[in-house]
């Protein structure tokens, strides 16, 4: 089991690294604008998801837990996408 | 007290891993950094010039180096707390003094790049998004120290239930980052 959970914290290590690289290759490769923010935070919310249930270990805690770190997660990624985005889309 | 208040005195607490005080702290942390975070955001459309003036004198490589360390050390806790449950004591606390290390390699990051603002003569005053900047990665920065000195704590009194709760604190620094990032450095 222990040996199992070890694989997991790995698998999510090895994820947690690779989104990392995504957000700097996607920003040095000159990517800007309301896509561009929207795949970096999203990578940053799929990072906070994996290290909350994985690394923080709330995939064992009760489902409200999950969700409370999860909105969280949702309002700081989420908002200051559509902060920047708001002029934009408001013509 | 009831026999239920008995045998959960924190209540919906006592279902996270760890000391629950611990989950207090963490809990009023992100919350803190929620409001920080939001207020970055919002300064940021208010003076979108200034942020993006700002962000260009950012280095995002070291930034995202520091990332690299800050998630290597969050994967190297997790192990250290695998480790303790499977009884291997030793490899617990070599992975905690791991963890350490990667501590003190971020901060050392960190320090290179505020000496290399301060070099170029920027401070806590030049404008809104080097106050916001300074604020919110210093008040991480002090973070990762207290983190460290947790961590110090239990890898010598290395109860299961102690590594769970220094490494929870550990893994809410990390999380932290990982958001300040791409706001800070990436976004645009």
């Amino acid at each position: 089991m222990t040996q199992f959970l070890a694989r997991q914290v790995t698998l999510v290590w090895c994820i947690l690294i690779f989104l990392t690289l995504v957000s700097l290759i996607a920003t040095h490769s000159g990517m800007s604008g309301v896509l561009a923010n929207g795949l970096i935070l999203s990578a940053a919310f799929a990072k906070g998801h994996w290290m909350l249930m994985d690394f923080l270990k709330l995939r064992e805690a009760p489902a409200g837990w999950t969700a409370t770190f999860h909105v969280w997660l949702t309002l700081v990624t989420l908002a200051p996408w559509a902060i920047a985005a708001f002029p934009l889309f408001r013509g | 007290m009831n026999a239920a208040q008995d045998q959960r005195p924190w209540g919906a607490l006592s279902d996270l891993p760890g000391h629950p005080m611990m989950w207090v702290l963490i809990l009023t942390e992100v919350v803190t950094f929620g409001i920080l975070l939001m207020t970055f955001a919002v300064a940021g459309a208010i003076h979108p010039a200034v942020f993006e003036a700002g962000r260009a004198q950012l280095d995002p490589v070291l930034g995202g180096i520091n990332t690299l360390v800050l998630i290597t050390s969050g994967w190297l806790a997790a192990l250290a707390v695998e480790a303790r449950t499977g009884e291997r004591r030793k490899t617990a606390r070599l992975l905690l003094g791991g963890v350490m290390l990667f501590g003190g390699a971020f901060i050392a990051i960190k320090v290179v790049e505020y000496i290399a603002k301060a070099q170029a003569g920027i401070g806590i005053e030049t404008d809104t998004f080097f106050t916001l900047y300074f604020l919110i990665t210093g008040f991480h920065l002090l973070h990762v120290l207290l983190g460290i000195v947790f961590l110090a704590v239990v890898t010598v009194s290395d109860s299961l239930e102690n590594l769970k709760t220094g490494t929870a604190f550990w893994h809410m620094i990390d999380l932290v980052w990982i958001i300040i990032y791409p706001l800070v450095y990436l976004i645009g």
